[in-house]
């Protein structure tokens, strides 16, 4: 029993570590393609590595109460959460990390506690920018988490179970088989809700830069800002594997995960700079508006 | 036994002696007055006796003839009984009246002659002789009232008498033609020939009859001569006109019924019941108290007589069967009650309703007055409530079911105008014009007292006698007789009392009402510990709480749905009380009232038709295979009002949050479970075969999530701390009816879950709620901020809540969503597990909302000194905050208990593997989720702590603001208005549609009755007219 807890926990180190350094890459990479397609030369591929350095190097003497020094914690603590509830490649023992103890459900609900948390302490900072922004998140937050629960009740009808490993499961043996082909309808309307959910440009409002900069973060220096950015990496990680095992049939070892949820990345990045950002409202209309149209008509054909 | 002809000798006697030796007798009259009428109050009671044995019904015949020639006088049990309690009401009239007659000869002689007349009306068996008494009476009653000669009583009693002049010539042809038709005047030869009265003659006589004996009785629409004399003359007088004079010619019509052809029978009875409905709905439009008394007065002899013409013309009856039960209460209840009112009226100085705001100042005036109209109101434990309950049934037996809906319909209007008027007394502007006298105090004492005997007789005579029915009453007033005990021993001995009940009640219950028990009693009890927390005696609040939890003890032990109701309309009338001590204006606690009672309505509808159908009140069946629909949709549409649901919620914000803080709680977590416990029970009780399969629990489901859905967008926008958490109380309570509605294991399970899962997060956030505002006396968010430097206890307490009301892992709301999430898709219903999503975001939206207004952000200036909450609030906060870590780190010991006591109901789909929860979709396991969760937040958190040195926490205001220097935590805080993006997105949604309608009823209600009543024009003429429109009226509608 004990050695079995043993290996389990070494093994997330592992799933964590793995994905965390992948995941710092990524955003380096992606900061690189967006300043090209900006026309500019961009910082190096390992430039999140040296911020988190910098930002860790650096002292951390003040707070603005308990609560905004929980927030950082809080907010990793959900994106650490958040990937160790998925299983991140389907039959390795070593990236199962803690999938038994929950289903699609209580990954979705995960979601939410770094947020809560980290909007708690971004709150007791007391900075204006940061509650506006926070209200900003939440109010979109609610309107893309509907054509995305549309989505996952799709596929819940479609597999008849709410287990991410049996939903990639499902989804083995050829590609046809993956979700993108069999519940088209549910995979675009989750596609656009995580456009919302990595928050690039059109829905950018809640760090909207230029505007309320940066929103949340605002008063998070040095140390708290360093674990608030290894979670932008391992939380998007998250996301994106999630949306590897449900909708592109998962991975079965690590080069295909990186394809994978590499490709995935690539829209919202694409339409990141693409597009202009939303006011909160219009953001709010939009994901109301045809992706859950989508979402509905997904759950409508599948029901069928 | 007295021969009752000794009434007609010593009464007139008497009044002779007093008006010719009235010189002589001096003090001796008063002596004669009282002698005599004790007289006459003593004759019926030894027949009545003898007659309840079984004796038989007694005739008299005068001057030694028999019937057609000699006048007969016939006592039997209802003549006994009535002339009783009229009699008896003469009393105690008389009594009251001792100071209106002083200096007068008149007034006492008029009386004894009008009391006289009474008696003969009510035994008299001959047609000729029944005018003769009906014209002594009105002569009488005429002098009475015009006895003070204002020009005011003159004129009312002139219309009287133009009124009762054109009765008495329509009786007196009417009676003709019957004497030739049928060659007697005895009734009930009359009745025997009674095919003999045919042809033009017979029907025009049986018109002309019966349109003088509606005249008499004061029917709509020939009666704005009785509204007159109502608001004119003295208030003793009116009362003896409302009990007395009524109920005798309402007794004179009862022994004519059977003279009335089938058809005429059915106008009569259209009459009577249209009378009830729309002097009630005008009643809403009135402002004098004397007049609405009148109002309500002639509205209650129009059921009587709607009542005895529906439910005797069909079935002859005799004896003391129920049908006599209800009349004979009904007109006691409203005889007593009536009176009551009317001489309190004359204590009062002004004629507003809101003079007699005055009675705040004499608690116990004020306690009879309250009685008084529960009673009328048909409220339990007064007789009219027992009257109502076996109305419901005798009407639907009969299959009358139009008719009860018209006179539910006129039940609720009167509660409406008694209860508004209720409201305004107790809240309005204290007057001071009041006259005290003993001699007027006595009667109305009295007639309180026996009201509340009659009530135990009939409870002992319709559904048997059960102590437990009584005990909540009972130790409630004898907490309330300990007035001078301080309010923190109440709360103590209030606490005490609970648990001992628990304790007492725990072993008789079994599964679900167990489950249920705990949430009623303990956890209620728990709740009360922030009671303690307030100084004073606070007078009602804990008899209050007491009625209300005893009682729900009381509807879990329930055998028939006589007994459910009964403890419902308890509970329902005690949380009026308790909200209306708390609020500022009455109209909060009013809406409450008007839509519990309206939902009590429909639920005695349902169940009345169960009756009709199986032909029992036994709570183990409700209804048969082809009135389910029907019942079902009279039950759930009354508990869904208790619950909130969308569409009749607009009771709930108010209520919930213009209440007593430490009542908050109570009311949002704990009563509105009783709603629960309606639906769960009617969804039990209706039958598997049916309830699980009906179309109708997918409207049930779609009502839940629809008001899951609008009371998270509802709280969102509010500003108000207590409204939001009020909003979301409806919200949340959606989401178990959307889980009872599925009608599976796993919905069942959930819903429960759900259920203790809100009762504990709820009792902690408005527990929370009580202690900020009592510290910052403001319940505006906006105006709060930064309050977790001052308050980090209730800071905890919010925040552990709002985790478990968000759903978010690891706390117990995640178990209610997985439950609930996993029950919808194996039931398949997916677009209310996406709405029900979607509310559930939209949770957090509020949830931040209010953690951050009240404690984050920047803190204001002239809250610094602000300390933490009362430790009373804080207690029953940390026992709750408790029992959610435990079942969040073992849900098992929660759900296990649950999921068992649902088993026995519906086959269990749910499955354990040590600790984790299988479902046929899906796994959750708490315990490791916790243990998880735990892990990743300490590591982060150990590594910061290690990282940082000498942690030094900087001043308000010191953040990074584009170079500018915030000074002001007023313009700083983001608080106000906080989510103005979501009100442009999604605003339209919270239109207050439901408001506006309702508004729009009520309005039309008024209007229609304004309308209504402009026919009362205050002419004599008019009033002549409207008799004879009413005459030809009934002409052609008796199609002859």
């Amino acid at each position: 029993m004990l050695q079995e807890t043993v290996t389990i926990i070494a093994y997330a180190f592992i799933s964590l570590l793995v994905i965390t350094i992948y995941g710092l890459t990524l955003n380096g990479l992606v900061m690189k393609i967006v300043a090209r397609v900006h026309g500019r030369f961009g910082p190096p591929l390992w430039q999140p590595f040296i911020d988190i350095i910098k930002n860790n190097a650096k002292r951390t003497m003040i707070y603005h109460g308990t609560m905004f020094f929980l927030g950082p914690v809080f907010r990793i603590a959900g994106g650490i959460g958040t990937y160790l509830f998925i299983p991140a490649i389907h039959g390795s023992e070593v990236f199962a990390n803690f999938s038994f103890s929950g289903d699609l459900l209580l990954v979705m609900y995960f979601f939410f506690f770094g947020q809560l948390g980290m909007a708690l302490g971004a709150g007791e900072s007391g900075h204006p920018y940061s509650a506006i922004a926070v209200s900003r998140g939440l109010a979109q937050m609610t309107a893309f988490e509907v054509p995305f629960a549309l989505s996952v009740i799709s596929l819940a009808i479609q597999y008849q179970t709410l287990s991410i490993t049996g939903i990639v499961s499902a989804q083995q043996g050829g590609i046809l088989h993956w979700t993108v082909f069999t519940n088209p309808l549910a995979t675009v309307a989750a596609l656009i809700a995580l456009l919302g959910m990595n928050m690039h440009s059109p829905f950018d409002i809640v760090l909207a830069p230029q505007e309320i900069p940066i929103g949340p973060p605002t008063e998070f220096h040095s140390a708290y800002l360093g674990l608030l950015q290894t979670n932008r990496a391992i939380f998007n990680l998250a996301k994106l594997v999630l949306f590897m095992n449900l909708y592109f049939g998962g991975a079965t070892n690590i080069l295909i995960l990186i394809i994978k949820t590499f490709s995935i990345y690539m829209l919202s990045v694409i339409v990141g700079v693409s597009f202009p950002r939303f006011r909160t409202e219009q953001s709010i209309r939009f994901f109301l508006g045809i992706p859950t149209i989508l979402g509905i008509l997904a759950v409508i054909f599948q029901k069928l | 036994m007295v021969e009752p002809i000794y009434l007609f000798i010593i009464l007139p006697v008497a009044a002779f002696l007093m008006g010719s030796l009235h010189q002589h007798l001096n003090r001796w009259q008063v002596f004669i007055f009282f002698t005599v009428l004790l007289f006459s109050f003593y004759l019926p009671i030894p027949w009545l006796i003898h007659l309840l044995k079984g004796g038989s019904t007694a005739q008299v015949f005068t001057a030694g003839f028999l019937p057609p020639i000699s006048i007969n006088l016939q006592i039997g049990i209802e003549e006994a009984f009535l002339m009783t309690i009229i009699n008896l009401l003469g009393i105690m009239g008389a009594f009251y009246l001792l100071h209106h007659f002083r200096g007068t000869v008149y007034g006492p002689i008029l009386y004894l002659v009008f009391i006289m007349g009474l008696n003969g009306i009510i035994m008299t068996r001959d047609l000729f002789n029944l005018f003769v008494f009906m014209e002594i009476t009105s002569i009488s009653l005429y002098s009475l009232i015009t006895l003070s000669g204002s020009s005011e009583n003159l004129t009312a009693g002139f219309k009287y008498i133009i009124a009762s002049g054109i009765a008495s010539i329509l009786f007196l042809i009417g009676t003709i033609y019957l004497y030739y038709l049928t060659g007697t005047l005895n009734i009930d030869v009359m009745i025997a020939s009674g095919y003999k009265i045919v042809g033009p003659a017979g029907s025009i006589a049986l018109i002309m009859l019966l349109s003088a004996i509606i005249v008499e009785l004061k029917q709509f629409p020939v009666n704005g001569w009785a509204l007159d004399i109502y608001t004119a003359s003295d208030p003793g007088i009116a009362a003896i006109i409302a009990g007395g004079s009524s109920s005798a010619m309402f007794f004179a019509a009862y022994k004519l019924l059977p003279l009335w052809s089938p058809s005429l029978s059915s106008i009569i009875a259209g009459i009577g019941i249209m009378t009830y409905v729309l002097m009630n709905l005008m009643g809403l439009k009135q402002v004098k108290a004397n007049r609405l008394l009148g109002y309500s007065s002639i509205a209650q002899i129009g059921l009587l007589v709607g009542l005895s013409a529906l439910l005797l013309h069909s079935t002859p009856v005799t004896g003391l069967t129920t049908i006599w039960i209800i009349l004979g209460g009904l007109l006691i209840n409203h005889l007593l009650a009536k009176a009551g009112l009317f001489w309190i009226s004359g204590l009062i100085k002004g004629e507003s309703l809101s003079s007699w705001s005055v009675l705040r100042k004499y608690p116990s005036l004020l306690f009879i007055f309250a009685c008084l109209l529960m009673a009328l109101a048909g409220l339990p434990p007064f007789p009219g409530f027992w009257v109502k309950w076996n109305i419901a049934m005798q009407l639907a037996q009969h299959k009358q079911f139009l008719w009860l809906g018209f006179i539910m319909l006129g039940t609720l209007l009167e509660a409406v105008y008694f209860f508004r008027w209720f409201g305004l007394i107790m809240k309005s502007e204290l007057t001071t014009g009041i006259r005290v006298r003993i001699s007027s105090l006595l009667p109305i004492f009295t007639g309180t007292f026996l009201m509340f005997f009659i009530s135990l007789t009939m409870m002992n005579l319709l559904s048997g006698f059960n102590f437990n029915m009584l005990l909540p009453i009972l130790i409630a007033t004898l907490i309330f007789a300990l007035k001078l005990i301080p309010g923190k021993l109440k709360a103590l001995m209030t606490i005490f009392i609970i648990m001992f009940y628990f304790y007492f009640l725990l072993p008789e219950l079994s599964g679900l009402y167990r489950l249920f028990a705990i949430i009623f009693f303990p956890l209620s009890a728990l709740f009360m510990i922030a009671a303690m927390n307030k100084p004073g005696y606070r007078n009602g609040y804990f008899e209050l709480l007491i009625l209300i939890v005893l009682s729900l003890g009381n509807l879990l032990t329930s055998h028939t749905s006589l007994q459910f109701f009964y403890s419902w309309e308890v509970i329902t009338v005690a949380t009026y009380l308790i909200i209306l001590r708390g609020v500022k204006r009455f109209d909060t606690a009013l809406l409450y009232l008007v839509f519990s009672l309206a939902g009590a309505l429909m639920i005695l509808a349902g169940f009345s038709y169960s009756y009709a159908v199986t032909g029992s009140t036994f709570l183990g069946i409700l209804g048969s295979s082809n009135s389910q629909i029907t019942i079902y949709i009279l039950l759930v549409g009354g508990f869904l009002i208790k619950t909130g649901a969308v569409g009749v919620h607009i009771w709930l914000p108010g209520a919930y949050a213009e209440t007593e803080d430490d009542f908050s709680p109570i009311i949002s977590a704990i009563l509105s479970k009783t709603g629960i416990l309606g639906l769960l029970l009617v969804l039990l009780l209706m039958g598997k075969s049916f309830a699980a399969n009906t179309e109708l629990n997918t409207i049930l489901g779609w009502i839940g999530v629809l008001t899951a859905f609008l009371g998270a967008l509802f709280a969102i926008f509010q500003e108000d701390l207590k409204y939001m958490l009020a909003y979301s109380s409806m919200g949340q309570v959606g989401y178990i009816v959307l889980a009872l509605a599925l009608y599976s294991h796993l919905g069942w399970t959930a819903a429960l879950y759900l259920a203790f899962n809100h009762i504990f997060f709820k009792g902690i956030l408005f527990l929370a709620a009580a202690g900020i505002i009592q510290r910052l006396g403001t319940r505006k968010m906006y105006e709060m901020g930064g309050l977790i430097n001052r308050m980090p206890l209730s800071f905890l307490a919010v925040l552990i809540s709002i985790i478990a009301l968000s759903g978010v892992p690891p706390l117990s709301g995640f178990g209610s969503k997985w439950l609930l999430y996993n029950a919808l898709l194996e039931k398949e219903w997916y677009l209310q597990a996406a709405l029900a999503f979607f509310a559930s975001t939209v949770a957090f939206l509020y949830c931040f909302r209010l953690i951050h207004s009240i404690f984050l952000g920047q803190e204001k200036t002239r809250f610094r000194q602000v300390k933490e909450a009362s430790l009373w609030f804080l207690i029953p906060q940390y026992v709750l905050i408790a029992l959610i870590m435990l079942i969040s780190l073992f849900p098992n010991i929660i759900i296990e208990p649950i999921a068992q006591v649902m088993a026995d109901f519906i086959p269990a789909t749910l499955s354990w593997e040590g600790n984790t929860l299988m479902s046929s979709l899906g796994y959750w396991n708490g315990n490791v989720i916790m243990i998880i969760t735990m892990g990743v937040f300490m590591i982060p958190l150990i590594g910061l702590l290690l990282r940082v040195r000498s942690m030094q926490k900087v001043k308000q205001f010191n953040i990074v603001y584009a170079a500018e220097r915030p000074d002001k935590p007023e313009t700083t805080h983001v608080a106000h208005n906080f989510f103005p993006h979501y009100q442009k997105a999604l605003g339209f949604l919270v239109t207050p549609l439901v408001s506006k309608f309702w508004a729009a009823v009520s309005e039309w209600c008024h209007t229609i009755a304004g309308v209504l009543r402009n026919i009362y024009t205050g002419n004599g003429q008019t009033y002549a007219l409207h008799i004879v429109f009413m005459v030809v009226l009934i002409y052609i509608l008796a199609g002859v």
